[in-house]
């Protein structure tokens, strides 16, 4: 198939979120690197991507691929020895937008909007949360941080919080301490603390990632509801592809640190272009009946300190083209409105020549 | 002599037949750890695993997985019951019956493989050694040159390069240290491999290596494989038959395709349902959200340990824990389920029967 014709195909996708507002957040050629003794680690290599208000977007890619530094990125609370070297973070806060690569990481714009307008949530909620404080306690902070409300109401506001999140008792949860909750709970506790100030974003990196499927079920249809119901944009980040397709309007896939393709999970699913999407598709074992097989990708993941040229698939690639996707890295093309694909297969030979 | 009489035969085709296994950890609290409870980690499960097949242990964490495992090789004795192992036509050992000295041949033939390949690795050897330990230990080899041989071989069998043997385990990704973990598991030629989640952590493309390696090796060598795992896709891929566990007990037991397509126990619905599938057509299907959270083996319901979370449940699940029995038809392959209502409830499998409406019991 051509890529036009993945294009004409394309007719019934409606993603979620206003397709003609303004992006919400729109990361431009981000490059995110680490500098260590071993050399240096380009983490996040020229990513771009926009998401509108009420959006949900998917990260997904193998780990190491990117998917935690770009949203560290985005928050700036990277790790000491990670700067983000080139690219912005444009987020539309209201009445102005901020380019949050830019501004100074513990400044005052970042600590209005971390936890605000952007908020968090991580594989393991006792991140979130201090073990030597109730859930209340913190989620009442967090609040009157940025709200300008009385304790009491906060309070309230906590309680409602709790509420929406399914936690079966609110009243008396809110007195709890988080070791005293089963995983599931902390889990929802940790959705009640993100979204109590009702961010405009909500970043959510492997929250279904360390437990038991029934969990991830639950974790799922609570994401999919609380939005529904407060109507903020997620960036699910997993390298979960049932997660992306059950949850997420558009995708994004990386491999080291680079935006293979992106488009919306029917494109990206149906008519995958990458070889490497392609490849991860066909490497999951699928819940169908009778016999389907799983191909492989070939060999390894390469070594963060030892980088191919070029397309950074090309030592894996089953299309590779010898003397063509080891020069450059190939440009994002598109392949259908929304679609685009980073591949000489689709394009920008000539750039070459 | 640690003969089998009086425990049961074991069935023609079985190579392991686990019977009546009971595990429990004692809840001790306190300076004079007085006991105060039980962890039925393991509560009479029975299975037979048959030579040359793939079967496969499913279930959420805490429901006994790797305790049974554990079991079978006796690395932790069971509370009660028996493991019966026969090679060939000989007679069947009751392993739980055998001393330490006695277990050295049996554990030759029933091996382990475990999920972390960066813990499980003793990162101070080389692959030579990692590899030829056992055959040292169970002084297989008689020189260098031969253990340096058998290890190329057991590499080269795992597609490793055998020039690789004098490295260290940190210089090789995820998915070949687990290559490592299988080659060392091989090195004595075992009939059985017990994998403990052994590509829960890898990444897909490289999870899809090591299942269809698996996959070679069985066929190549006649292996049996116990194929311990909590997801039900890698599960269906890699099995011939299943049994799910729950709350230290086998729920259903069957030939794959016949369970995910036609699963007789609440609980295997709920699992397949929640199963996240990588194809956005389905994003609007019914979904079965089990509300709670695993039954705590510690402080087990009581009647079936799943009432709680089932929606099919009436009085009598609240009061009686359901058997093992034969679901499937007269003929068939066996089909067991461990639910009151087996016969009479309705169940989605895969098939896509669970978009139809809700088939809810009046
Ligand atoms: N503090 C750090 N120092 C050096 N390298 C790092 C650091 N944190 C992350 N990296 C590297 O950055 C790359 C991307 O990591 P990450 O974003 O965590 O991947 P993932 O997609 O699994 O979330 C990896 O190669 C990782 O090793
Ligand atoms: N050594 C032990 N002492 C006490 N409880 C244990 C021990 N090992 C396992 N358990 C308990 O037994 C149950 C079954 O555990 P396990 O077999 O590890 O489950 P799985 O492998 O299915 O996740 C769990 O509740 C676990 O906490
Ligand atoms: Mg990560
Ligand atoms: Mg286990």
């Amino acid at each position: 198939m051509t890529a036009q014709q993945a294009g004409e195909r394309d007719a019934t996708s409606a993603p979620g979120g206003d397709a003609a507002a303004d992006p919400l957040l729109s990361v431009r050629n981000l490059q995110t690197h680490f500098f260590s003794r071993e050399g240096v680690v380009k983490a996040v290599d020229g990513v771009s991507f926009d998401i509108k208000p009420g959006e949900i977007l998917g990260i997904a890619g193998e780990s190491g691929c990117g998917k935690s530094v770009t949203s560290q990125s985005i928050l700036r609370i990277l790790p000491r020895n990670g700067k983000i070297v080139g690219g912005e973070i444009l987020f539309n806060n209201g009445d102005r937008t901020v380019d949050l690569a830019t501004e100074e990481a513990d400044g005052r714009v970042l600590r209005d909007i971390r936890g605000k307008e952007i908020a968090m949530i991580f594989q393991e909620p006792m991140t979130s949360f201090s073990p030597v404080h109730t859930i209340g306690d913190q989620i009442i902070e967090t609040i009157r941080i940025h709200q300008d409300v009385s304790k009491e109401e906060a309070r309230d506001q906590a309680v409602e919080m709790l509420r929406r999140v399914g936690m079966p008792n609110p009243v008396r949860n809110i007195e709890e301490y988080t070791f005293n909750l089963s995983g599931g709970m902390r889990q929802r506790a940790m959705v009640a603390l993100s979204l109590s100030c009702r961010p405009k974003l909500l970043i959510a990196d492997e929250p279904t990632t360390a437990v038991d499927v029934t969990i991830q079920a639950q974790m799922l249809e609570l994401l999919r509801d609380i939005q529904a119901d407060l109507g903020m944009a997620i960036i699910m980040i997993t390298h979960d592809l049932g997660v992306i397709a059950e949850l997420t309007d558009r995708v994004m896939i990386m491999y080291l640190g680079k935006e293979v393709e992106h488009g919306t999970v029917e494109d990206v699913f149906h008519r995958p272009q990458h070889p490497y999407t392609r490849g991860l598709l066909a490497s999951i074992p699928k819940m169908e009946p009778g016999r389907v097989e799983i191909e492989p990708i070939e060999g390894v993941v390469p070594s963060p300190y030892a980088m191919p040229t070029g397309c950074k698939f090309h030592t894996r690639c089953p299309e590779y083209i010898a003397g063509v996707c080891e020069k450059r890295d190939p440009p994002l093309t598109a392949v259908g409105p929304g679609h685009e694909v980073s591949c000489y297969l689709y394009g920008g030979r000539e750039e070459l020549e | 002599m640690s003969g089998a009489g009086g425990v049961g035969q074991m069935e023609d085709r079985a190579i392991i037949s686990v019977r009546n296994l009971v595990k429990y950890f004692p809840i001790e609290t306190g300076f004079l750890r007085r006991q105060v409870g039980v962890v039925k980690a393991v509560d009479d499960v029975n299975f037979d695993l048959n030579e040359g097949e793939t079967l496969a242990l499913v279930g959420e964490s805490g429901c006994g997985k790797t305790t049974t495992s554990h079991c079978i090789i006796q690395a932790q004795r069971p509370t009660a019951g028996h493991v019966l192992f026969r090679i060939g036509d000989s007679a069947p050992m009751d392993l739980t019956q055998m001393e330490k000295a006695e277990l050295k041949a049996a554990r030759r033939n029933i091996r382990m493989i475990y999920q972390d390949p960066y813990s499980s690795l003793n990162p101070r050897m080389t692959l030579l050694q990692i590899i030829g330990e056992p055959l040292v230990i169970h002084k297989m080899v008689e020189s260098q040159e031969a253990l340096r041989n058998k290890v190329a071989e057991l590499l080269r069998l795992v597609r490793l390069d055998p020039s690789t043997m004098n490295r260290y385990p940190h210089a090789f990704s995820g998915g070949q240290r687990q290559r490592i973990a299988i080659a060392r598991a091989l090195s004595l030629s075992p009939k059985v491999v017990i994998a403990d989640e052994a590509v829960s952590a890898l990444d897909v493309s490289v999870q899809a290596q090591i299942l269809n390696l698996l996959k070679e090796l069985q066929n190549q060598l006649g292996l049996t494989y116990l194929f311990v795992a909590h997801n039900l896709a890698v599960v269906k891929y890699e099995a011939d038959r299943v049994a799910v566990m729950y709350a230290g007990k086998i729920v259903e037991i069957g030939e794959t395709e016949e369970l995910y397509t036609n699963p007789r126990h609440p609980y295997t619905e709920a699992l397949i349902s929640a199963a996240p599938n990588p194809d956005p057509d389905t994003k609007n299907r019914a979904r079965i959200v089990l509300a709670g959270e695993v039954a705590d083996p510690g402080n087990l319901p009581p009647g079936c340990a799943f009432h709680p979370r089932c929606r099919y449940a009436e009085d009598r699940c609240r009061r009686e824990i359901p058997q093992l029995v034969e679901v499937g038809g007269e003929e068939g392959p066996s089909h067991r389920a461990a639910c009151h209502f087996a016969s009479e409830l309705e169940l989605a499998g895969i098939s896509g029967g669970a978009e139809e409406p809700e088939r809810e019991r009046a």
